[in-house]
């Protein structure tokens, strides 16, 4: 499904930046410095699409989700959904604007208030946010909830009576039930086993198409986002290294990081698996309170030049513009 | 050949206010000198659990060890007096957890915690602890070896600190590693070096490698053989080619099916159905049963004795042809 040509974007993010002021020690005179969790990232979600945003922990992903969402202040940069300025908007206008955009996260077990029945987790957003009378919310929330295969039995039930999984189907039907044009899942599988893990997927993408919702899908696991993104974009150290439709990352990575995180992901298939070669990347993430200048992956990047050490690479179209990519080695056909 | 430690009917379970937990109900499995054993299972599957128990590393009650034999080198693990079994513990049988940061003391200096091994284990020099510290910490690629030993902890990132605590293992040389989950907490690209540089240990030591995990792709790049593992029962042993190309368990296959990979194509994937079983509330038969297509009520009766496919490799269940 290649979404990116055909609808226009329902949300467009332009150099968005979320930097977060990092003090020194009681009595410090250290001067202040900052981490920059998300340094210009710009993002275009087409309607009906899911896009996956990948990278290994503390390359900004989950600060990226919540920075789009408002939920941390932004330091720079729009977002625009719908042709409206999200970031401009304050008081009433905000929080009329919020059901557009909702958010799943983690670990539904810090995400639910175990106080709350889920009949309650379920009805507030209807009351804060719309006038629906108490029938009507009913009704809605009995849909929902069909909508995310429980039964409404469950409403009734608190959030400790579930398993994880179907704990994550109450969370996913609060962020459904106001009818959001854009959901943020921030690693909604990853605290679930293998074997309920599937069921969430197939759950995510099922409602996506049936109620043609755009995504975006924050996760570590490669696999994970393989099988259900349209797109995917790469991060590291708080910036957006590659973009490309699904099948085209994983046939044809094109930036040294993504090529090293594709090849370190395991395949459950042991001959494959032993006859794998291996880009490895050396070391460990470099501090984000201190990036590297220059491309910050260049410390670690098998094909570092010396433009790397001075120089930021930008995203640049390449075959056919729909993937895009930042780094110099690729710009300048050093890659073989 | 001789297995260096096997496992014959261990029963481990949890007396609680809500009821017994059978967290490891009947378990029995063999490991080689030479080989790494995979054990994969979802949580709860008791894939952690059974080597904590007869290690006592879990408080007892709640835990309470019901029967059973653990061998090593032929001798029981379970009718070992405390002191018997601690100094085989750190020793012989080393073990290597999932988060390193809870296993190594934030307050002590790594070099103090390197030594320790040996100075309760062995009747070496505070001097000679040290030098095989060092030694060890350059085995497992930790840069400068000498300057690491008087840092503490959280000086190291994750990837480092799990090498630490790989290290720490070392320095006793011991016959079986028991690695618990050692690299689901890092990013994907350290744990490819992390796996690297166990296969490699683990080819130039020649000791026995117990991998327990949740990720199938982890166990198909290490794992010479495999115990797939749920409920507290194994459910299928085989060489790592039997599981993953001939699985002839139901659930086995399921998951192998409901994995999501980067290599292939998966238009929809196949769920399991349901939930994994309350451990307090199981039934004579299978605790797959709610969950398996292939069902029969001779299932509900009683858990099914092993059938075998191959040499080494057999299933529990009663499904006489592989599934598909």
């Amino acid at each position: 499904m290649n979404t990116t040509t055909i609808n226009p974007p329902i949300a467009r993010i332009q150099n968005l930046k979320v930097h977060f002021p990092v003090r020194g020690g009681f009595l410090s005179f250290k001067p202040k410095q900052t981490v920059k969790a998300v340094d210009g990232v710009s993002l275009d979600l087409a309607k009906g699409e899911i896009l996956g945003l990948v990278g290994e922990s503390g390359c900004g992903k989950s600060t990226l989700g919540r920075g789009i969402m408002r939920l941390i202040k932004i330091t720079d940069g729009s977002i625009e959904v719908n042709g409206v300025n999200f970031l401009a908007l304050e008081g009433k206008a905000l929080r009329q604007a919020r059901p557009n955009m909702q958010m799943v996260f983690q670990d539904p077990y810090a995400s639910l208030n175990p106080r709350m029945t889920v009949y309650d987790i379920l009805e507030e957003p209807l009351y804060t946010h719309t006038k629906l009378n108490s029938e009507a919310r009913t009704a809605k929330i009995k849909a929902t909830l069909e909508l995310v295969g429980l039964r409404y039995k469950a409403a009734k039930k608190y959030p400790h009576e579930f398993s994880g999984g179907q704990r994550q189907r109450v969370a996913i039907a609060r962020a459904l039930i106001l009818d959001p044009k854009v959901i943020i899942a921030d690693e909604p599988v990853s605290s679930l086993d293998v074997s309920v893990q599937a069921q969430i997927l197939n759950l995510l993408k099922e409602i996506q198409t049936r109620l043609g919702l755009s995504m975006i899908f924050i996760s570590h696991n490669l696999a994970v986002v393989k099988y259900i993104s349209d797109r995917i974009a790469v991060m590291y150290l708080g910036k957006i290294v590659e973009v490309a439709d699904r099948e085209e990352l994983y046939r044809n990575p094109l930036h040294p990081y993504t090529r090293a995180l594709v090849s370190a992901v395991p395949i459950p298939d042991p001959k494959l698996e032993r006859a794998r070669k291996r880009i490895v990347v050396q070391g460990d993430l470099p501090s984000p309170l201190n990036p590297p200048k220059g491309c910050a992956f260049h410390t670690r990047c098998p094909l570092a030049f010396d433009r790397c050490n001075v120089e930021q690479p930008k995203l640049m179209a390449h075959s056919g513009g729909l993937h895009r990519v930042a780094c110099f080695a690729v710009e300048e056909n050093r890659t073989t | 050949m001789e297995p260096i430690l096997e496992l014959k009917n261990f029963q481990a379970h949890f007396y609680t206010r809500r009821g017994i937990v059978k967290a490891v109900d009947g378990l029995s499995f063999k490991v080689h000198r030479g080989e790494t054993l995979g054990i994969v299972g979802e949580s709860g599957s008791g894939k952690s659990v059974t080597h904590l128990s007869y290690l006592r590393l879990l408080p007892s009650p709640p835990l309470r060890i019901i029967g059973g034999e653990v061998l090593f080198k032929g001798k029981d693990l379970l009718k070992m007096s405390d002191n018997g079994l601690r100094d085989l513990r750190g020793k012989s049988i080393a073990m290597i957890f999932q988060e390193p940061m809870t296993s190594l003391n934030p307050y002590m200096r790594i070099g103090k915690q390197l030594i320790e091994p040996n100075l309760i284990h062995s009747k070496i020099s505070k001097k000679d602890a040290w030098k095989k510290a060092i030694a060890a910490l350059e085995r497992v690629g930790i840069p400068n070896a000498e300057a690491a030993m008087v840092r503490y902890p959280h000086e190291f990132s994750g990837g480092m600190r799990q090498r630490v605590m790989i290290a720490m293992a070392l320095t006793t040389d011991p016959e079986v590693l028991i690695a618990d989950e050692p690299t689901t907490a890092l990013d994907v690209t350290v744990q490819a070096q992390i796996l690297d540089l166990l296969r490699d240990i683990q080819k130039d030591t020649g000791m026995a490698v117990v991998l327990i995990t949740h990720d199938l792709g982890v166990v198909a790049g290490l794992a010479d053989r495999v115990v797939v593992m749920y409920a507290g029962h194994v459910f299928e042993e085989g060489t790592a080619e039997d599981i993953f190309y001939k699985s002839a368990h139901p659930y086995t296959l399921a998951l192998l099916k409901s994995t999501p990979r980067i290599d292939i194509p998966q238009g929809s994937l196949p769920v399991i159905p349901g939930v994994p079983p309350d451990l307090s509330r199981l039934g004579t038969g299978c605790p797959f049963y709610e969950r398996c297509s292939y069902r029969m009520d001779v299932c509900l009766e009683k858990f099914p004795q092993a059938r075998h496919f191959a040499p080494g490799h057999e299933s529990f269940c009663y499904l006489e042809q592989r599934p598909q």
